[in-house]
């Protein structure tokens, strides 16, 4: 490969989009050219000032689409919710004209009948056992999961379905119930976005269980974008002494900068005098000033609290 | 969703909600929404646009979904719709900032940008203090590339979609989408290369 053929070909190695020949002869001119390394080095730099631009979708963004699709598919601006299923059985393409297609379906009917006549004349099928579907392939096991299942009898068969149900719970946040079931929506690990709308929900109810719930989503949640929220639910509870605790912990630990940043916010409200810190969080803050990885926003709101304090800190 | 177990968690999800499974829908929803809104907000810069492409797209796939048949991936088939409609808005976007960048006031002819709201200042406090130079370019050179590099360039850059999924969205080869892309980062390199 020549100095002009890497250079052309410096984003597409980067994509990691060069077969396998390509990237070993560019690798191999790398080795030895000096000029295409640098050059290499500027196209990453690029890459990640470009990608640094990308804008970050905010979870209030997010459940609001969220909410809006929901509402359009209730309210029926969609199509109809539900083929009917003998639908699915139609190729694509196919041209026939809407007779045909009544008879073919029509036909499977009455043979589909027989069939089924057959087999409960056989025994094979109690009536009433319901599993004429799973014989026919048609089970919907989405939302059901087989727990156990033993043999009962000759060719008999015992089965434990756990079978998920939906249920809507509507009522006040004083309802005793429906508070629990927000609290327990806080822990969901499989979605942030429930978690998020939990935290929002909560954010103006008091209680020390309202405290408790948002301390540990503060402390431990995985995502950022929730503990966010949960500190801002907190800011309520600011003078409580568990409550600061944790927020100092979070301060201290949590590994974001836009968390860290909240924290601090909520320890020294910007448009308050500071209130009386540990020492623990005194050096916190005076870590956080002479940490060059720290963030910027971060670090000038640690110098304010210090010096708001007069407490001096390292020249900023 | 990449896994073996996970494609055929996806299939029977799918089946499921062409079945009508409204709760089957709303998780093959969630699997690809987020990076759909970040796409089309990547791409149009606006959270309303951003939000109506979102509502769109997932309305299209609820009532295509019947006819789908699985030909090819459920990702390819979605990310088809959405660049579908992002092109269509950039392209209309296009249009109206040719026809109406410019607006008469009291004070002469001002530029219609001027007027819109910053969308990107409050969001994060780091942006505040940040050189918005090298912000400014990026943004630049992207709005120059072509609605077809554009949506390219987002889809490798920001989205991490190899470059034959990007194609079979497209509905071309994988060898029109890499010279697509190849025109877009050559672009990027020369207004960006030697600034940084």
């Amino acid at each position: 490969m020549t100095c002009q053929e890497v250079q052309l070909n410096l984003s597409l190695y980067l994509y990691g989009e060069l077969d396998f020949a390509q990237e070993e002869a560019f690798e191999r001119h790398l080795e030895g050219c000096a000029l295409c390394e640098r050059a290499l080095n500027r196209e990453k730099e690029w890459h990640a000032a470009a990608y640094a631009e990308r804008q970050d979708v905010s979870f209030e963004l997010l459940s609001e689409c969220r909410r809006s699709l929901r509402t359009a598919l209730r309210s029926g601006r969609s199509p109809e919710l539900r083929t009917s299923w003998w639908a699915r059985f139609i190729p694509t393409g196919f041209s026939a004209t809407r007779w045909s297609v009544q008879i073919a379906a029509a036909s499977f009917l009455v043979f589909a009948g027989f069939t089924a006549a057959r087999w409960m004349d056989n025994g094979r099928l109690a009536p009433g056992s319901g599993s004429g579907f799973a014989r026919m392939g048609l089970l919907d096991m989405s939302n059901a999961h087989v727990r156990e299942i033993e043999p009962a009898g000759q060719n008999g068969v015992r089965i434990i379905i756990d079978r998920v149900q939906q249920q809507e719970v509507t009522g006040n946040l004083d309802d005793d119930t429906v508070r629990q079931w927000v609290l327990a929506a806080m822990q969901d690990p499989s979605d942030p976005g429930i978690r998020v709308n939990s935290v929002e929900i909560l954010q103006h109810q008091s209680g020390p269980d309202v405290r408790d719930a948002l301390i540990n989503t503060a402390k431990t949640d995985s995502n950022a974008a929730v503990r966010i929220k949960a500190l801002e639910g907190l800011r309520q509870f600011a003078a409580d002494a568990a409550t600061r605790r944790a927020v100092e912990f979070v301060l201290k630990h949590d590994n974001n900068a836009d968390v860290r940043a909240e924290a601090i916010d909520i320890l020294v409200p910007a448009d308050r005098p500071a209130p009386a810190m540990t020492p623990d969080v005194l050096t916190t803050l005076q870590d956080i000033l002479n940490s060059e990885q720290e963030n910027d926003y971060v670090r000038a709101r640690s110098l304010q609290v210090l010096r708001a304090m007069n407490i001096s800190g390292p020249v900023y | 969703m990449h896994g073996s177990a996970d494609r055929s968690n996806e299939t029977a999800l799918i089946r499921a909600a062409q079945g009508g499974d409204a709760e089957a829908f709303e998780q093959l929803v969630r699997s690809y929404d987020q990076s759909v809104l970040r796409m089309a907000l990547n791409l149009l810069h606006s959270p309303e646009d951003a939000r109506d492409i979102y509502q769109e797209a997932f309305l299209r796939v609820y009532k295509k979904l019947p006819q789908f048949r699985f030909d090819c991936a459920f990702s390819t088939w979605l990310y088809r719709i959405v660049a579908n409609l992002c092109l269509d808005q950039i392209r209309k976007r296009k249009v109206r900032k040719e026809e109406a960048a410019a607006v008469t006031t009291t004070s002469g002819e001002m530029d219609r940008f001027q007027f819109l709201p910053e969308q990107r200042a409050d969001v994060d406090p780091q942006r505040q203090l940040m050189s918005s130079e090298v912000s400014e370019r990026i943004n630049a050179v992207l709005d120059k590339l072509t609605p077809r590099e554009r949506l390219v360039f987002e889809m490798r850059h920001y989205q991490g979609m190899r470059l034959r999924a990007i194609g079979e969205s497209l509905g071309v080869t994988e060898e029109a989408a890499k010279n697509c892309l190849f025109r877009a980062t050559q672009k990027m390199r020369a207004a960006l290369g030697d600034f940084l």
